[in-house]
């Protein structure tokens, strides 16, 4: 995006200090929920602080010394701050749930509830073989170390990274994107007669109006939100469950199997690769090489499974280029040998 | 710029409580980031967390500004956006079993919330739910600043500990 910043060798690279701890990697299921209790209290305490008017720069080296004093404070923090959004995005509903004096019996209202849906489905049923034929399909592709921008008739906006092919249909009661081996961020426009769906593989993503990235790289798939809230799902008859997504959260697939996993997720992170940066933070290093493949000239492979597995935190600079893997060997606990079909990293 | 780095995470969370969005310090940390790009050689700042603070500080000052004008628009996109997910009628295909966990978890909060002390509940409803100020939230209730402060904290608190 910026011409002239990138070129500056290691000044663009940074290793963090320690492992960043959410970010849905199972960091969640690393440090026990069980002893948050006084950190959950002071997260909470820090969020309702935070909304005073008089917050100053007093505030802020406090909030980051406690921060910086506990991988838990941040974890704490970061969930607290999770559901604070998600309180936010519900609060319409809740605040309507909530004026009712007297809550009807559980019971009931679930009876209510799945006599809704049932109806719902079967109307469903009756109105979805329905095929646009007439909308035109575009097929939008890049190549290696390319990033493009479209935007479609309908206004939505797709930046394309690098090494990625998707085709598009807008039809007019849905609008389609079937995504090939692609990384892109969508920013949809609001159409809430005209839903928007991602077909990934074996997982479909749908949206009426928000901004996230949905990547599908060697198999493995995964969407993180930055705006709104999106639905993924498997596709037509694939297995598995479907998932609501809000605001900072991220899905996380390998295509075949029947799980998912849902966790925390940097949209700051995700979204890094459109204005040349690639973020990681805690990412095993499959998915970098997944990445790096895309701007390298020379393909890129991991020896093995426990270097594929490695955590790597750090930020490239895309405008490397093939100088990626020698800035990767410097950062990261790999060795690079060359062999006749590319390069090959090996856990040191 | 190491120091931006090593505190964009951190500026993010705080500022993301600022804006009351996680996109939104996001953007500003982005903006930030352009910004300290443009600045001359770090050796010379003396205390460069403090700096970044000032510069994340300012940046969020105009945001507020623009989004004072934009804000109205913004909020009924979110409110029309959460809406729909439980409404049948615009998915053709409605996907029953993530409608149900939306409702089920909306139930589950609302239960939760339900079993908050009456006072607390109500300064929750007050200032997250009705989105009124602390201190508007003080004055509807007749308490002060920091016990509204303290029933925000401890209604998220209960929350977070049964849900997480």
């Amino acid at each position: 995006m910026q011409p002239g910043r990138g070129a500056r060798g290691f000044g663009d690279v940074y290793i963090t200090e320690r492992p960043w701890p959410p970010d849905g990697h199972g960091a969640m299921n690393q440090i026990s929920d069980q002893g948050l209790d006084a950190e959950r209290d002071a997260a909470t305490q820090w969020l309702a602080r935070l909304e005073r008017p008089d917050v100053g720069e007093a505030d802020w080296l406090a909030f980051d010394a406690w921060l910086e004093a506990s991988p838990r404070h941040k974890l704490a923090y970061d969930q607290a701050l999770a559901l604070w959004s998600e309180l936010d995005a519900l609060a319409p509903d809740l605040a309507q749930g909530l004026v009712a004096p007297v809550q009807p019996a559980a019971g009931r209202r679930w009876m209510v509830m799945a006599g809704g849906l049932a109806a719902a489905g079967l109307v469903a049923a009756v109105a979805v073989p329905w095929q646009d034929l007439t909308a035109p399909t575009t097929t939008y592709q890049t190549a290696k170390g390319e990033r493009k921008t479209v935007v479609l008739a309908d206004g939505t906006r797709i930046d394309l990274n690098a090494g990625s092919r998707l085709t598009v249909h807008l039809g007019s009661r849905e609008r389609r994107v079937e995504m090939a081996d692609a990384e892109a961020i969508f920013d949809v426009a609001k159409d809430s007669r005209r839903p928007f769906l991602i077909t990934a593989g074996d997982r479909t993503i749908r949206v009426v109006g928000t901004q996230f990235d949905v990547r599908r790289r060697d198999g493995r798939q995964s969407v993180v939100v930055a705006r709104g809230v999106v639905e993924v799902r498997p596709t037509g008859d694939a297995p598995g469950r479907g998932y609501r997504l809000t605001v900072g959260q991220r899905l996380d697939h390998r295509e075949g199997e029947v799980e998912a996993r849902v966790g925390l997720g940097s949209p700051e992170a995700a979204f890094s690769w459109r204005t040349g940066r690639l973020v990681y933070r805690g990412e095993p290093l499959a998915n970098v090489v997944a990445d790096l493949n895309q701007y390298a000239d020379r393909p890129i492979r991991v020896a093995d499974a426990r270097t594929a597995d490695l955590a790597f935190s750090g930020v490239l600079a895309a405008s490397e280029g093939s100088n990626l893997v020698r800035t990767l060997t410097l950062i990261a606990p790999v060795t690079s040998t060359e062999t006749p079909d590319g390069l090959l990293l090996r856990a040191k | 710029m190491r120091h931006y780095l090593e505190k964009r995470a951190n500026l993010v969370r705080f500022f993301a409580a600022r804006l009351n969005s996680s996109a939104a310090a996001e953007d500003l940390a982005q903006e930030l980031y352009l910004k300290i790009a443009a600045l001359p050689a770090e050796d010379e700042i003396q205390n460069p967390s403090a700096l970044l603070y000032r510069m994340g500080s300012n940046l969020m000052l105009d945001r507020l500004r623009q989004e004072r004008r934009a804000g109205a628009r913004e909020g009924a996109w979110v409110a029309a956006a959460t809406t729909r997910l439980g409404d049948e009628e615009i998915h053709d295909e409605p996907p029953a079993d993530e409608v149900l966990a939306a409702r089920q978890r909306l139930n589950l909060l609302l239960s939760e919330l339900n079993t908050l002390p009456p006072r607390m509940r109500r300064a929750f409803q007050l200032h997250k739910l009705e989105g009124l100020s602390h201190v508007e939230t003080a004055r509807a209730m007749g308490i002060s600043v920091s016990a509204v402060e303290k029933h925000v904290s401890g209604a998220l608190k209960t929350l977070l500990s049964r849900l997480g």
